[in-house]
């Protein structure tokens, strides 16, 4: 066992029971051990940032003799870190993998999320963890201090408390959670540039996949469903419903002090700017309406084959980093037709809703 | 003198702007001060980051445009200014 150098005023701290020995009695259900179980639990809780620390100043070599805990794919490892309204990240871990609820509820949600988002992409597409291997998902909450974000920093999704006058916190919506970590998928797979054409194609990856998320959690169909991202996240103060809809785009809000929802929903109100990285997330509107429709002429769940066919379409061989969004209606044209054939509902579904969006011209709207 | 801070990107992809007429502050002499001295001359291009936010500075003959990460010390005191002198 390792032991911390001393720093920052902390002595030494070495302990006798290994974590996951007090991992085993924490999950103990028999009453015969409940008190064993709380003391395990609160214990964890306890030394849970000075393993954290300890790690972080000596990280596992080669030389470590003891394996690591072996991972069953499919199973989510979740941490949850809180940066008690400072900067700095990962901040002091507060919940990890099968703890119970703790009393902030911030960070349940944010558990809940990562779990939720575990979910969608093991059971519907096989895939384990956003890098497919079974990536630990971290998550930090209470970023910095009325910190009006959320996003993903490459390693673990970070989430604001919001001010309070527009925003509420970060981690209200499981459409958001989806969306951050999605971002994580995409940089694992087709890594899609963040600016203009390709930027928006990120932004709307991550909708989508955030819009299944929350769906396949609630359990609802194309039909039930919102489709908005963000639901929630907008105080009672402003006049809008979310940050964005994929079934309208440009409906989401109008507000005083906000202005209008500016996503345009198809190519003929394309944005030209240089602010927020050429447009990413307004332009994002055109490939969110392209997916609805897909979903909407399928009908069902839309995280069956609309899901699928845009899943593997990311994960495949026909993007690279620069797809704009004539490349990537063809890839997933190209994909629905290998998945479900030609002449299937789902190629024809895919080519008419890029044709309806005006990525497509005309006279693709036909089924080949 | 007038200095505007445009804030757009971050997950929501809104825009927001703050301005300050600096002859309208309590203490314009401490702006002026203020914005003379900043590194308008120092700021580096940067990558964006993915849901990050972008801001757009301006105060003429200056106008930078820093990534969130590049919005420290001097530049974070600034827009902590400006968007105090706006009530946010």
């Amino acid at each position: 066992m390792t032991t911390p150098q001393a720093s920052d005023g902390l002595r030494p701290h070495c302990t006798i029971v290994p974590p996951y020995l007090l991992g085993k009695l924490a999950q103990l259900d028999d009453p015969r051990f409940e008190k064993a179980a709380a003391a395990a639990q609160q214990s964890l809780l306890l030394d849970a940032h000075l393993r954290q620390r300890r790690l972080e100043d000596h990280p596992l070599s080669r030389f470590d003799a003891r394996p690591p805990r072996a991972h069953t794919p499919g199973e989510s490892n979740r941490t949850i870190s809180d940066a008690g309204g400072q900067e700095h990240l990962p901040g002091e871990v507060v919940r990890t993998e099968g703890q119970p609820d703790a009393d902030d509820t911030t960070v349940n949600e944010a558990y809940a999320g990562l779990g939720d988002t575990q979910t969608l992409f093991w059971t519907q597409f096989g895939r384990d963890s956003i890098d497919g291997a079974g990536l630990p998902l971290n998550a930090t909450v209470h970023y910095g201090k009325k910190y009006d974000n959320a996003f993903w920093d490459g390693k673990r999704m970070v989430f604001g408390d919001g001010d309070g006058e527009i925003f509420n916190r970060f981690t209200i919506s499981a459409s958001m959670i989806g969306h951050e970590l999605a971002h994580g998928v995409t940089q694992f797979t087709a890594n899609l540039d963040y600016q203009g054409q390709s930027g928006a194609l990120n932004e709307s990856l991550s909708d989508v996949f955030g819009a299944l998320v929350e769906q396949l959690a609630a359990g609802q169909s194309t039909a039930q469903a919102s489709w908005l991202i963000g639901e929630g996240l907008f105080t009672d103060q402003v006049e809008g419903l979310a940050l964005r809809s994929m079934k309208a785009p440009g409906t989401a809000y109008d507000d005083d002090v906000l202005g209008k929802d500016p996503q345009p929903s198809s190519m003929a109100d394309y944005v030209e700017t240089d602010d927020d990285n050429g447009g990413v997330h307004l332009n994002s509107g055109i490939p969110n309406r392209a997916f609805y429709l897909v979903a909407e002429a399928l009908g069902g769940n839309a995280w069956v084959s609309p899901g699928r066919i845009w899943y593997e379409t990311l994960t495949g061989r026909g993007l690279d980093r620069q797809s704009d969004f004539a490349a990537f209606a063809q890839a997933t044209a190209t994909t629905a037709a290998r998945l479900y054939g030609t002449d299937s509902a789902a190629h024809e579904a895919v080519v008419r809703a890029w044709t309806s969006v005006g990525v497509l011209p005309a006279e693709n709207n036909q089924p080949h | 003198m007038k200095v505007i801070v445009s804030r757009s990107g971050g997950m929501a992809g809104i825009r927001l702007t703050w301005e300050v007429r600096v002859e309208e502050q309590p203490d314009p002499k401490s702006w002026a001060e203020f914005l003379n001295s900043l590194p308008w001359d120092d700021v580096t291009d940067s990558e964006a980051d993915v849901d990050r936010f972008a801001y757009r500075i301006r105060c003429a003959p200056h106008e930078v445009v820093l990534a969130e990460p590049q919005v420290c010390g001097p530049w974070r005191d600034l827009v902590d200014r400006v968007r105090a002198a706006n009530g946010m």
